[in-house]
């Protein structure tokens, strides 16, 4: 073992390690990873941070946290060790996501058309009927090939057994795949040795796939689909995300004010007049996208867009209304969602999840506060939730409180010692941090899953929180064929 | 190409000259100033009224300051963010033009704009004071640089056009103004138009009118040592193949136009390039004694009224919402032209916090 990881503590009686196992001894798809990583001095690994960090400040690869000072844009914290995913992994992966995906698919064309899993009683219509995200405007509309949701991004973790779990479903507009792409690039350029040593699935083609999914999904009256990425503006957090999907599609990036609607088509305004559009790959929420049909003072929509969308003048990438089945109340319901509509066992499992909103959980989650985590059903990027071993006696009281008052908005489960993979701290020792995965998915005539995936990591000790927002980073994420 | 796009374009260039050609009024002043010296007394305030004169600026520098001197007008048009037009102000809009464009634009563009912006965020009113020559000249080549770097790593397409047209019409703007200042020292001097005479400082002022251009050099090649007014207005104003002229900027301006619309010069399709065609022409044929008939003064406000006319037909052609049923048909009453704080800088708060609520 190199020097780096001779002084590793995996700690593997409490976590699950990537790269260790109980026994202590290396994984067989890191071997050579651990020997190429032997080779290199403290110095070796400066030189190629900076090779890195140079990759990252000319891609203008940045983020923006809220609340500091207006405009602070930082580097996104990127750990220089790969994580691997052997293929017989993937494999497993890659069926539970194409098999969840397409099972909520058809839970969202359900709800929007005869809601027969409401009628049969298998979720209470209450909980869907009253979710926030349920757009009731949007009942009865059919989308292209009837697909809802052409982009998304579960989140994956993995327990302390090893055995992979669904966290949550991001149904809407999942961030962070274009990390993804600049994290694979950035360890070509710092490790080029490496890459030449594993046989590791290219990712490079996401842009192309995005492209033909959204193609495939056009009005089926226009044959060459005219598709743009449309973004709420430069303040956004991931507005580089946004320009750099647009760059790579080669299609135009546009705010609202670049989209009208006329006689219930969508043009763009352009220096020659008006040019008709036929895919939007938003990523604008839902109540920002049309000031007249959701908020009126939305200044980021189109007005007039959901009228067109009705009458299948253009698609939505992804459709409105997906939120109803990434509530993370309904997320409890996913694998009676895949028996359901597919017959099948859920391949990949969830966490399990308490709902306040079922009077004998609410009891047990009031009792059971401090060893929690209890999530608000609506809120993401790690705001709005308790983690109960790490949280105060005040804090867990304040949850009580707003968990009582507004039970639907609630959800617990057990605090899951997400695995953990040996990164570096300053670059000059090794610490097991807390990761998760998050692979994209696209579906267009099929599903396609690029292998890999984000890979975040809590950069901060101890910490479960992996999100950009709260101190979390990334590494890249390596397929590797045996 | 998206309209917001070539609008961003179009005022990204135009305040990264006009940021340009505020250092060279300003610059021409000190010019002055230094060959003046030992002649009149400089700390004479109507050197400094003049530069408020022509930047149309009066009332608000008035609200801001008590006195015209050196060091509350250059803090007006160097620092002050309270006036749109001082150099911090435009090269923060550019800037912020440039950001909303990101990806239109080349990265190496976007470093020039992000460098300069950074370096005037350091600069002091007091390094300034000290060496004026200096300041001013990191500004002027830091705008060369940019053009520069546009013309070399940018496609000489539609975009690279309305850069063209900004760069251009802001410059011809900017080089009346630049020659009305030396109309309005001379009449601070005397009490009304009539009694304006030449002097013996007259000479020197025209020479540093012609050195914050970048002409003197290029205006003795062709006129040898004659400097006189004549010659200079001459060059100034109608030289077709000095780039500081006027009649040069509005050719490059109308050649920009017409390339983008494919108009030619017995047909034009848009009233900006009519308007551009018929200023083009006038100067072609124009003489020096025909603009003294007219007043050079009143010349030179003519032209500027005539460049706003151009610029507000390019809003309407390209960059404004329209659709065929409800174009104006009279040009008088077209829509209002976003003027001087146009493009995309503004962010009302609202909208820079809906951006962020987005996931």
């Amino acid at each position: 073992m190199s020097r780096f990881f001779e002084r590793y503590e995996p700690e593997t009686r409490q976590f699950f390690d990537e790269v260790i196992t109980h026994e202590g001894a290396p994984r067989p798809h890191y071997d050579k990873m651990l020997q190429r990583f032997g080779q290199f001095s403290l110095d070796d690994i400066k030189s190629r941070r900076e090779i890195v960090n140079i990759f990252f400040r000319n891609q203008g690869i940045t983020f923006t946290v809220y609340g500091e000072d207006e405009g602070v844009e930082r580097l996104f914290p990127f750990d220089l060790i790969p994580r691997v995913v052997p293929a017989h992994e993937w494999e497993t992966i890659e069926k539970g996501l194409i098999q969840r995906i397409t099972a909520l698919n058809e839970f969202l064309n359900d709800i929007y058309h005869g809601q027969k899993i409401l009628k049969e009683k298998i979720i209470p219509a209450e909980l869907i009927l009253g979710s926030q995200h349920f757009r009731r405007e949007f009942v009865g509309v059919n989308p292209p090939l009837g697909i809802y949701i052409h982009v998304t991004g579960s989140d994956i973790i993995r327990d302390r057994e090893g055995k992979y779990l669904v966290l949550e479903d991001n149904l809407r507009t999942p961030s962070g795949v274009s990390y993804m792409l600049q994290n694979r690039q950035a360890m070509k350029r710092a490790f080029p040795v490496l890459f030449d040593k594993y046989k590791i699935r290219p990712i490079e083609n996401y842009p192309q796939e995005l492209l033909r999914t959204l193609q495939e999904i056009g009005p089926s009256s226009r044959r060459e689909p005219n598709v743009v990425v449309l973004t709420p503006g430069i303040y956004n957090s991931a507005y580089f995300e946004h320009s750099f999907l647009a760059r790579q599609m080669g299609v135009e990036l546009t705010e609202g004010k670049d989209l009208v609607v006329n006689n219930n088509k969508v043009y763009t305004r352009t220096t020659r007049g008006l040019e008709q559009v036929d895919v939007i790959y938003r990523r604008v929420d839902d109540a920002y996208i049309d000031p007249l049909v959701f908020r009126p003072d939305s200044k980021l929509g189109v007005a007039g867009l959901v009228n067109a969308y009705r009458k299948g003048n253009v698609t939505l990438a992804n459709a409105i209304g997906c939120g109803v089945a990434d509530d993370k109340v309904i997320y409890s319901f996913v694998p009676k969602i895949i028996k359901y509509y597919l017959g099948e066992e859920p391949i990949l499992e969830n966490v399990p999840t308490w709902l306040a909103s079922n009077p004998a959980d609410l009891k047990y989650i009031l009792a059971n506060l401090d060893s929690l985590v209890v999530k608000a059903a609506n809120e993401s990027g790690g705001y709005g939730m308790l983690i109960g071993p790490e949280s105060t006696i005040e804090e867990q009281e304040k949850f009580a409180e707003m968990i009582v008052a507004n039970p639907r908005n609630y959800i617990a489960q057990p605090t899951i010692s997400l695995s953990r993979h040996p990164s570096f701290f300053n670059d000059t020792e090794l610490w097991g941090c807390h990761i998760d995965l998050r692979p994209y998915v696209l579906y267009g005539k099929t599903i396609t899953i690029v292998p890999g995936g984000l890979t975040r990591v809590a950069l901060k000790r101890g910490s479960l929180v992996v999100n950009s927002s709260q101190g979390g980073g990334s590494k890249d994420t390596w397929v590797v064929d045996e | 190409m998206l309209s917001r796009v070539a609008e961003s374009l179009f005022w990204m260039s135009r305040y990264f000259e006009r940021a340009e050609n505020t250092a060279r009024f300003l610059d021409v002043n000190f010019n002055l100033l230094l060959d003046l010296n030992k002649i009149i007394h400089v700390e004479n305030p109507n050197y400094w009224i003049a530069l408020i004169l022509v930047t149309s600026d009066k009332e608000r520098f008035n609200s801001l300051y008590d006195e015209y001197s050196a060091s509350t007008v250059t803090d007006y048009l160097v620092f002050n963010k309270n006036n749109p037009n001082s150099i911090t102000s435009c090269v923060s809009l550019a800037r912020e033009n440039g950001r909303s464009i990101i990806e239109s634009i080349s990265s190496e563009m976007w470093e020039q704009v992000n460098n300069l912006y950074h370096y005037l965020q350091s600069v002091t009113p007091q390094l300034v004071h000290n060496d004026p020559y200096s300041f001013y000249k990191e500004i002027k080549n830091a705008s060369h640089l940019f053009q520069g770097i546009t013309d070399n790593t940018f496609s000489h397409n539609e975009g690279w056009d309305f850069i063209q047209i900004a760069k251009y019409l802001e410059r011809t703007d900017n080089i009346a103004r630049l020659i009305d200042v030396k109309y309005h020292m001379l009449l601070s001097e005397a009490q009304n138009e009539d009694e304006i005479v030449e002097g013996t400082e007259d000479i020197i002022q025209w020479m540093a009118v012609l050195k914050s251009c970048s002409a003197l050099e290029a205006f003795r090649k062709v006129y040898l040592s004659k400097i006189d007014p004549d010659n200079i207005l001459r060059f100034l104003i109608l030289d077709r193949t000095f780039p500081r002229s006027i009649n040069f900027s509005v050719c490059a301006a109308e050649d920009a136009l017409w390339r983008i619309s494919g108009s030619s010069r017995h047909r034009y399709v848009n009233n900006a390039d009519r308007l551009i065609g018929k200023l083009e022409a006038e100067l072609s044929y124009t003489a020096i004694e025909d603009i003294y008939t007219k007043g050079l003064h009143h010349y030179l406000e003519d032209l500027e009224q005539r460049l706003v006319k151009v610029g507000e037909q390019v809003h309407l052609t390209y960059f404004a919402y329209h659709t065929p049923e409800i174009e104006p048909v009279d040009i008088e009453e077209a829509l209002p032209f976003t003027g001087v704080a146009g493009g995309r800088a503004y962010w009302s708060q609202a909208q820079q916090h809906q951006q962020q609520q987005q996931q």
